[in-house]
Order: C-alpha cells, then sequence, then structure tokens
C-alpha cells in the first residue's frame, strides 16, 4: 500500500502544471533574469583594474609611503600612486583622474568622489592598513620584544598581493541572490506539502474523506504521499541547482555535491514546513495556500531574495531569527560551503533543517492524527 | 434466515442547536437494495459518514457486517463501497490510472487488481476512454468513472450517496442498470437519493427520512398500503354539474373530487372497482368524456402525506 501510494503521488505530482512551473520553470525564468541583471556586475567586480590615486602628505609617514610602494609595484598593482598638493589632489579628483585622495596626516584619511567599486576597495585598503598599524602600535606599548615579530608577520600579509582565500568558492555579493532562489525553489515545496495534509483529511477535502473510507491507514497514505512529494521536490531541487550551475555558470566553488545536499534538505523542509500549515485547523484550501506563500515568500525576504541586505540587517536585529529561518538556513548552509574551509558550519545547518522538518512533520501529524470529525 | 449487514442502533448526530440524526436506527440485510429517501438535508449523507467512521456521533452504535464500526476497522472497511455524491478523482490521473489508484487502497495484489481494474472499466462502459483524463470526460462518464473507483475492488456492501445527480437520463438508467446487476451478484446496496423514482425503481426496501428522523420504512408496496390514496383516476370531460359532482363524492372509497372546468380528479382511498363506478355514474348521466387513465400513488405521495411536504424543492 506504501509503494502504491508513493508512485501514484509521484505520478500525480509530475503532472501538476503549476506545481511545474513554480518548481522548475519559473526558477529558471529567475536564475536567468539574476543572471542577466548581476553577471556584467560581477564580470566588473571580479577584474577590478589598479586604482589611481592621489595622496597629500601633510605629515610625512615613511610606513605609509613603503606599503603604498608595494602595493603599486607588483605585476597587477592594486594602486598607481601619485604625490600631490592638496589643490592639484582634488582638481584630479573633480576631474575623475583619481579615485581617492589619501590625507597622511596624524590619522590617515580618504575622501573620495563616489560610491563605486574602486571607491569601495580603497576604504578596505585604508581600513586595513589602520587595523595593521594599532596592531603594531599596541605591540610597541605592550611588549616591544614581540615588534620584530609582528611586524614580520604583517608584512608578510601586506606584500602578498592577493587575498588567499579559505576555501576555493565564490564569495561574491551576487552569487547571494542564487542562493535565495534556491531557498526560494525550497520554500515553493511547501504548497505542495500543503495539498498532501489537505488531500488525507476529511474535513478538509472530499478525496481525503473517501481515502479515509479505505482499509490504507493514514499514516500509511500520508507518509507514502509525503515521501513521494520530498523526491519530486528533491529534483525540482536538483535540478535548479544543476541549472544555474551549468547552464547559467554560477560559480558555487568546488563543492557542488554538498549544494545539492543543502538544496535537498531545503526542498524537505519546505515540503513538511507546507504539511504542517496544512495541517491546522479547518481553514478553506485557499487560505492555507495564502497563508503558506506569504509566510514562505516572508522567510525568503529575510533571507534576503528581494533585498540583499535584509539577512545582515536581521542577523544584527534577530540573530536568532537566521538561525531558524527555513530559507536562510538553505542559505548559509551554501553560503558555509564557500565561506569556511571545513564543514562544520554546513553540517550544523543541515542538522537545524532537519531537526525542524522533523518538527513539522511530527507536529503535522499530530494535527492530522484524528480519525473522525465533529462535521465534514 | 438472512444475514444482517448494516445494523444502525439509536444514532443520534448534533450540529451544535441542530439535530441531524435523531435517535435514527435500521437494519440493511444481506443482498438487499435499501433506499434512503428525503429531501435535502433530511440526513441521508450524515447517516451515511457515520456510517463509514467519518463521522463522530452523539449516541447510538453502528455494527457492519457483524461488527462494530471504527475508524480503523481496515478488515469491514476493506468490503465497502464507497460512491460519494460528489466525483472524487484525480485530474492528474487518466480513467485507467483513477480506477487502478483506488483500487489499489484495498487490493495489495497487482496482478488480482488489474484484472478487477479491467472488469471494472467493461463493467461501466468505459473501454474507449481508458487513457481519457478527467476533465476531458462529459458529466455521465464522470459518475461512471466515479462509479468504477468504488466498485472496483469488488465489495460485498456498496454505500450511493446521490450517484446520479446531475446526470443525464441515459447515464442514470445506465448507472441504475449497474446498481442492480451488482445487486444481482450478491452486493448489498444502501442507496441515497431524494429521486423518487430511481428508489422505486431499484430498492428493494426503502426508509423515508426527514429531519434527521426515519419516518417509514418498508417495500414499495408496503409503504403505498401507509397512506389514504391508493389510487387517484383522472376524467377528461366538460361542463360537469354540481349535482355529478356530489353523485360522485358519495361513492364508496372516494375521499376527494377536484374539478377545473376540464379535468376531473378523483381520490380514492381503497377499495376496487373505483374506476368503473365513477364512468357508470358518467354514462347514466349522459355525460361525454375524453381519456380517463388510473395512477397508482406515488413515493412522493407517501412522502407528502407522511411529512406534509413535498419530497423534492420546487426548483429540483
Amino acid at each position: 500500500m506504501f509503494l502504491h501510494n508513493f508512485l501514484y503521488e509521484i505520478k500525480s505530482s509530475l503532472r501538476v502544471r503549476d506545481l511545474l512551473f513554480w518548481l522548475i520553470l519559473f526558477p529558471i525564468i529567475l536564475g536567468t533574469f539574476f543572471k542577466i541583471a548581476f553577471g556584467d556586475l560581477y564580470e566588473k567586480q571580479t577584474t577590478v583594474s589598479t586604482i589611481p590615486t592621489a595622496i597629500v602628505e601633510t605629515k610625512e609617514n615613511e610606513t605609509f609611503r613603503s606599503v603604498v610602494e608595494s602595493m603599486s609595484e607588483t605585476d597587477e598593482p592594486l594602486l598607481s600612486a601619485e604625490y600631490l598638493t592638496e589643490e592639484e589632489a582634488l582638481k584630479k579628483l573633480k576631474a575623475g583622474d583619481v579615485k581617492g585622495v589619501i590625507y597622511t596626516g596624524e590619522k590617515i584619511t580618504l575622501t573620495v568622489s563616489g560610491d563605486g567599486v574602486e571607491q569601495s576597495v580603497l576604504k578596505l585598503f585604508i581600513e586595513q592598513y589602520m587595523i595593521r598599524e594599532k596592531i603594531i602600535t599596541d605591540a610597541v606599548a605592550n611588549d616591544p620584544t614581540k615588534i620584530p615579530a609582528v611586524i614580520a608577520a604583517l608584512s608578510e600579509e601586506i606584500s602578498t598581493s592577493e587575498e588567499e582565500p579559505l576555501t576555493k568558492g565564490n564569495t561574491d555579493f551576487y552569487i547571494q541572490y542564487f542562493y535565495n532562489l534556491i531557498a526560494m525553489v525550497a520554500m515553493y515545496g511547501s504548497i505542495t506539502g500543503l495539498h498532501i495534509a489537505i488531500g488525507q483529511q476529511a474535513n478538509l477535502s472530499e478525496l481525503g474523506a473517501r481515502k479515509n473510507c479505505s482499509p490504507t491507514p493514514k499514516s500509511i497514505g500520508i507518509l507514502a504521499s509525503l515521501t513521494g512529494t520530498w523526491v519530486v521536490q528533491s529534483v525540482c531541487m536538483l535540478i535548479c541547482v544543476s541549472f544555474t550551475a551549468f547552464v547559467l555558470k554560477v560559480d558555487y566553488g568546488d563543492r557542488l555535491p554538498f549544494v545539492y545536499i543543502a538544496a535537498i534538505c531545503g526542498g524537505i523542509i519546505g515540503v513538511s514546513f507546507g504539511f504542517f500549515i496544512g495541517s491546522i485547523g479547518k481553514m478553506k484550501q485557499g487560505a492555507k495556500v495564502g497563508i503558506c506563500m506569504t509566510v514562505s515568500m516572508v522567510m525568503c525576504f529575510l533571507s534576503g531574495l528581494m533585498a540583499g541586505n535584509m539577512k545582515p540587517i536581521m542577523a544584527e536585529k534577530a540573530p536568532w531569527f537566521n538561525n531558524i529561518n527555513p530559507a536562510a538556513l538553505v542559505t548559509d548552509s551554501i553560503s558555509a560551503l564557500n565561506l569556511y574551509s571545513d564543514y562544520e558550519v554546513f553540517t550544523k545547518k543541515i542538522i537545524v533543517m532537519l531537526i525542524e522538518s522533523a518538527l513539522f512533520y511530527v507536529l503535522g501529524l499530530l494535527l492530522v492524527r484524528r480519525r473522525k470529525y465533529a462535521s465534514l | 434466515m438472512e444475514n444482517t449487514v448494516v445494523k444502525i442502533d439509536n444514532l443520534v448526530k448534533r450540529y451544535g442547536e441542530l439535530v441531524a440524526l435523531d435517535h435514527f436506527s435500521l437494519e440493511i440485510k444481506e443482498g438487499e437494495v435499501f433506499g434512503l429517501l428525503g429531501p435535502n438535508g433530511s440526513g441521508k449523507t450524515t447517516t451515511i459518514n457515520c456510517l463509514l467512521s467519518l463521522l463522530s456521533f452523539d449516541k447510538g452504535s453502528i455494527e457492519i457486517f457483524g461488527k462494530k464500526m471504527t475508524p480503523v476497522s481496515y478488515d469491514i472497511k476493506k468490503e465497502i463501497g464507497v460512491i460519494m455524491q460528489n466525483v472524487i478523482v484525480s485530474e492528474e490521473l487518466n480513467v485507467y490510472e483513477n480506477i487502478d489508484y483506488f483500487c489499489g487502497l484495498y487490493i495489495t495484489d497487482k496482478k488480482l487488481r488489474k484484472q478487477y481494474v479491467e472488469e471494472a472499466i467493461k463493467f461501466v462502459g468505459l473501454e474507449d476512454f481508458t487513457k481519457f483524463y478527467p476533465k476531458k470526460l462529459s458529466g455521465g462518464l464522470l459518475r461512471r468513472l466515479n462509479i468504477a473507483c468504488g466498485i472496483a475492488h469488488k465489495p460485498k456492501l456498496i454505500i450511493l450517496d446521490e450517484p446520479t445527480v446531475a446526470v443525464d437520463p441515459q447515464s442514470r438508467n445506465k448507472i441504475l442498470e449497474g446498481i442492480q446487476e451488482l445487486n444481482r451478484n450478491g452486493v448489498t446496496i444502501i442507496y441515497t437519493s431524494h429521486y423518487m423514482e430511481e428508489i422505486e425503481q431499484i430498492c428493494t426496501r426503502i426508509a423515508i427520512m426527514d429531519k434527521g428522523r426515519k419516518v417509514a420504512e418498508g417495500t414499495k408496496d408496503e409503504l403505498k398500503r401507509m397512506i389514504k390514496n391508493t389510487e387517484t383516476i383522472s376524467v377528461e370531460v366538460l361542463g360537469l354539474g354540481e349535482d355529478i359532482l356530489t353523485e360522485i363524492r358519495t361513492l364508496p372509497h372516494v375521499y376527494d373530487v377536484k374539478y377545473d372546468e376540464k379535468l376531473l380528479v378523483i381520490s380514492c382511498s381503497g377499495g376496487k372497482h373505483n374506476l368503473i363506478r365513477i364512468l357508470d355514474v358518467l354514462q347514466k348521466r349522459e355525460v361525454g368524456f375524453g381519456r380517463v387513465y388510473s395512477e397508482l400513488p406515488t413515493l412522493n405521495e407517501v412522502f407528502l402525506e407522511i411529512t406534509g411536504k413535498a419530497l423534492r424543492d420546487k426548483e429540483e
């Protein structure tokens, strides 16, 4: 009976056109749109050229001068610095000949003409320099014997023209949108889960009533249908990841199999979440679909689907929420693959997803376990 | 002695203040085609839902095949076929798959199931439509599919809840013939409807329901004997005088006479040769008349007399 229900669930699901649109076609369309919209930005960001910079020395700073020299004399120099008076520097800044003016006084300051990528890199460069300068200053004050070791370490770091990544992953900002796309497909699975719950309850659907008349135990029916839906959802997730990775050439780093795992777990949590929502109360199907879609979209929004900076905002305002928001768990688990060299964070996120899935499933089962109804 | 297949004892079902079933009792024997007749809202579907253990009830008991019916009575459910009021099939599955799906909820043996599904398709005459999806089927064919889904597993008891609603006459006849054939093969049938003609045509025993109560029970003839009217005689006649009408009113067994200048309608209660006596009066008075017909009472009249209201709503 399990296999019978399971196979027919898969067969039925694969023939629901709406489902195929929202779970397969829509992500392909949206993914393509993302690629068109962000692809150009991505290309630009990965090929940042040498930044023309003016330096105004209000007070001589030998250390800074040597650092600037080192950044200007590599094969692919970050800076093309010229030492000017303040007047000349500002004139060039206004004309767009330089992207920023660095003042080396008591404190190193930066003036930029806009907020482009090159200006951001200049800001980052100044910030990094100041952090390192402070480390050395602190070492002088606290333990002068360690100064040579600290300078050696920092010099080695500064002299490296390229940052050594922790992983071979892609930490590009715009790839977050593709992570969110995967999370969105996962959350769309909630609609299929919701239909499972409704289709098994005699008081919510005629099909549920009809099934309840048969000798197939409700628990077997639910488990078989959910398993079937999990399989279909997983296939949709695989298609989504594969399309973005191989057709749109989105760079997921060198851990693609783990991205698939995260996507599949996301699909499972999406279906389970929908099953839970579908099991609550006796609202009409349309109302439940509305609730499910709204909650799913809010989760995706808070994980950064519509606004890329939303997740950091949530991380600051309500850090606990990102740890339980299914959409954020999906994006975080994939991000973790690109940010960390080990699998600790990834594994943690996957475990949380599976625990939440189990929780939604058990709660849903508890709600639909009733076998007789006061009214139909 | 015939076995009791269904026994409902003193069933009470309330929806808040509304009493949907009011101490309702019933006993259905093996091999019967039992009709539950009543207007919309009389409690027929509630009875069926309680019988199937879908609905909880406040009082009473239900036994099927001599065992108490509960939601987990899977051995009993295995022997019951259900055809609900609305067509319940999956839009994503074709005719064959739908029947196979529902049959598979009862029959695990794949080979046996295949045989049963093919027999059910043949039984309802859907051989030419096996690859069709429900949305491509007409209302009548959909009803047939609904029936096939309910009977494919060869149940011993089949419950049909208004299976012919919104069905064309041709499909309706096909459905009714099919039900009779199932019964001839030994299946016990419970048939609910508010179409008295259908109930009269196929049911061996009938319970009339109103406001959640059983107001009468028996065979068609037994029910008809319960009411005063046994025969209605209609005569097409013009220009009848009041004296003739008075003479007809005094005839034995005549209890009501109506005349509208064209048609004389006489209601009789019991007795024999009522028509001969009426025509005798007209001939003696040398009154010429047109068509004459005599009608036996219908279940609608039975219902009307017992409950004081028509069985079907005007719009139906």
